[in-house]
């Protein structure tokens, strides 16, 4: 479904280069779902962000459904993020001024579905990440992090992406909340043939994956050690 | 939620700021609609203005303005001389009489005192006196009594014996081959009829309203000319004092009582354009001779005011345009400014699928979203203070203009050289009329997008990866 080939991602910082991503490859079927750890700077963010054509890389390739995205143009990038990719940033990062509902609606308005099938869908999706209904049209930048977070994931969701780019999705959230989420993702990919790659530390999210990675010094590898 | 909600809400996020912002907007566009409402209004001015100067000549015979004038009266042949240049379309001759009221007692020395002073017969001395039954309807005053008494003195013989002779004034009496003023306006018959055919003679006439008010005459009513008695055929009204108290008569009458068949003392001519004008003018002047007969153009002083006006209308319009630019350069600065301060969120909306044009057009309308309120403020400055703004560009202009029109014949006009220009100027009256006020909207509105558009295309140049870059 996705295929990476030999990426790297070089950035200058004064007279020295960094390559947090240095000739990473890796293949994912429809339906995965993988996890990905590393040390804090060790680049996760920097390789979901080549993946989910946010930015470009300084050589390789990714590939999704037999489609390069080296040879597409900007527009072709804007509908491959709107229509195929879900993201779920490390820092959320909603609309402040909108409300959760807003936020969540807001792809499905990128992607012309009609205005009520987004309300609809988009307190259903709410509903799914457990936010409490009252604070539905609650403006975001007056949610904790962890309804942040949620809302956030509801976003990601909106438009049924094939390809789920999930940055720490349960970092902000306590157990029981983060399991929930886990179980949402892996029911996904499971259910709904989404592929899913969530960048984690929780190990409970480890364990449900099918595939996990480490990255380190620019190289991802994959630990074959035990399976879902 | 749609792109215009979204606009909205972002045009409120920070209130105080829009607030400061529209505050400044609104001054820049009050200023712009003020300024194209007192342009408009001065624009009015002087086609009104130029309508009313019109596209008439005044034909004297040269020399003939002033008191010591000299010359050849016009006559029939100069007006035909007249008919002939191009692009005049008509020519109307006039016979101008003085008429004195007749005095009750049989004063003998009285009636040969008005015959000695043939110089008061007016300017260039080619207004024939004759007396009449009417009384004029306006006083002498302290100017008419000292200006007959020092024409009496200037005769001499008779001074001594009269110190106590009060003066009334004369009555102007107009022979007119046409139903036209002495500056070529249609005649204002308030009752009664015109005189019907103006080339031939008759015993009716045309009188002043005031002047009929004073000799209680009523349409059909007589009264006498030279012994001649002439009945009221209609009353009209010239709108001033002076210009009511006058008679009008045909041509040919006139010309039989002055006893001066076929001379004219002026004609009014009558060009087919304002453009044609100044050209004619100086076509006529070279038909009929500088030595022959003046050219002159309406009303002289109207053309200064016109060009002062004229100024004032260049000025309004340069700086309806800098307001029209300022408002334009607040909205791009503070659109830049905006951008600037939402790259990350623009990221955002970009990450998650957002077109360029889609973010582009949410900026677009939240800067309208400013200028709609700017436009609602300024409209209500710009209603307020149009009027001001109109009348203190112009007087601060028609000082200038009134030294310039100082120039008129000696004994000036009724209210002086200064009062006629300044009249004329304050009388533009800027109201701010709704058309006017839609259109300049529309014009804020039109440089607005131009002015938000740099920055929205600004936000196309932002990539999604700001959405990972600290704030
Ligand atoms: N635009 C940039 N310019 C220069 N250096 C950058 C840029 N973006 C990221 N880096 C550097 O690349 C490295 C990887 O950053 P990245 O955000 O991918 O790490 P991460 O693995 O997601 O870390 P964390 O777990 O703390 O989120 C870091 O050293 C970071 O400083
Ligand atoms: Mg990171």
């Amino acid at each position: 479904m996705i295929e990476v080939k030999d990426l790297v991602r070089q950035f200058k910082s004064g007279d020295r280069t960094i390559k947090p991503v240095n000739g990473v490859s890796f293949e994912l079927g429809k339906g995965q779902l993988a996890s990905i750890v590393g040390k804090s700077g060790s680049g996760k963010s920097t390789l979901l962000s080549l993946l989910g054509a946010l930015d470009k890389p300084t050589s390789g390739d990714v590939v999704v459904d037999g489609v390069s995205l080296a040879g597409l143009p900007d527009g072709k990038l804007t509908e491959y993020r709107r229509r195929d990719i879900g993201f779920v940033f490390q820092q959320f990062n909603l609309i402040p001024n909108l409300s959760a509902v807003d936020n969540v609606m807001l792809p499905m308005e990128f992607a012309d579905v009609r205005k009520s099938a987004r309300a609809q869908r988009a307190k259903e999706l709410l509903e799914q990440v457990q936010l409490d209904p009252e604070k539905h049209s609650r403006r975001t930048n007056r949610l904790s992090g962890g309804e942040q977070q949620r809302v956030a994931i509801a976003r990601a969701l909106a438009n049924e992406p094939k390809l789920i780019l999930a940055d720490e999705p349960t970092g902000n959230l306590d157990e029981q909340t983060g399991e929930h989420i886990i179980e949402l993702l892996s029911s996904l990919s499971r259910d709904h043939d989404t592929t899913i790659l969530v960048v984690t530390h929780d190990r409970g999210l480890a364990r449900k994956a099918d595939r996990r990675f480490r990255l380190h010094q620019g190289q991802l590898n994959e630990d074959v050690t035990a399976g879902r | 939620m749609s792109v215009l909600a979204r606009s909205v809400g972002n045009a409120f996020r920070n209130k105080i700021r829009t607030a400061a912002v529209v505050a400044v907007l609104a001054v820049a566009i009050g200023l712009a609609l003020s300024m194209l409402v007192a342009n408009q209004a001065v624009g009015a001015k002087v086609q009104e203005l130029n309508a009313s100067v019109g596209t008439t000549l005044t034909v004297n015979p040269a020399g003939g303005q002033g008191f010591e004038g000299g010359g050849e009266p016009l006559t029939a042949a100069e007006a035909a001389t007249a008919a002939a240049v191009p692009n005049i379309t008509s020519v109307v001759g006039t016979k101008a009489l003085r008429l004195r009221t007749e005095t009750t007692t049989t004063d003998t020395a009285d009636a040969a005192a008005g015959a000695a002073q043939p110089d008061a017969g007016g300017p260039g001395g080619q207004a024939a006196s004759v007396t009449t039954s009417l009384t004029a309807a306006v006083d002498a005053g302290t100017l008419g009594n000292r200006n007959n008494t020092g024409s009496g003195t200037g005769t001499g013989t008779t001074n001594g014996t009269e110190p106590a002779r009060t003066f009334t004034l004369p009555i102007t009496a107009t022979g007119t081959a046409a139903e036209v003023d002495s500056s070529g306006k249609a005649l204002d018959i308030t009752s009664g009829t015109g005189l019907g055919d103006y080339s031939a003679a008759s015993t009716k006439a045309l009188v002043g309203t005031t002047l009929a008010e004073k000799n209680n005459l009523k349409v059909g009513s007589t009264f006498t000319i030279a012994g001649k008695t002439y009945t009221v055929a209609g009353i009209f009204d010239a709108g001033t004092t002076f210009g009511n108290n006058a008679v009008y008569l045909t041509l040919a009458e006139a010309q039989a009582l002055a006893e001066t068949p076929g001379e004219l003392s002026s004609m009014v001519v009558t060009v087919n354009s304002m453009e044609n004008v100044d050209s004619t003018k100086t076509a006529l002047q070279a038909a009929l001779g500088a030595s022959k007969a003046d050219v002159t153009q309406g009303q002289r002083n109207l053309e200064t005011a016109v060009s002062s006006l004229n100024s004032v209308k260049g000025i309004s319009l340069v700086a309806y345009i800098a307001a029209l630019a300022t408002a334009g350069l607040i909205i791009l600065l503070i659109m830049v400014m905006l951008v600037r301060e939402r790259r990350r969120e623009i990221g955002v909306l970009k990450a998650i699928g957002a077109r360029n044009r889609t973010i582009g057009l949410q900026f677009v309308l939240e800067a309208l979203v400013l200028v709609a309120l700017g436009s609602v403020v300024g409209a209500a400055i710009a209603s307020f203070a149009s009027g001001g703004i109109a009348s203190a560009l112009v007087s601060s202009n028609s000082s200038t203009a009134a030294g310039a029109t100082g120039q008129r014949g000696p004994g000036g006009g009724p209210g002086g050289p200064f009062g006629g220009a300044t009249q004329l100027l304050t009388s533009v009256t800027a109201s701010a009329s709704p058309g006017v006020i839609a259109a300049g909207i529309a014009a804020v509105f039109a440089v607005a997008i131009i002015g938000a558009l740099v920055p929205a295309l600004l936000t196309a140049r932002i990539r999604p990866i700001e959405v990972l870059r600290g704030e």
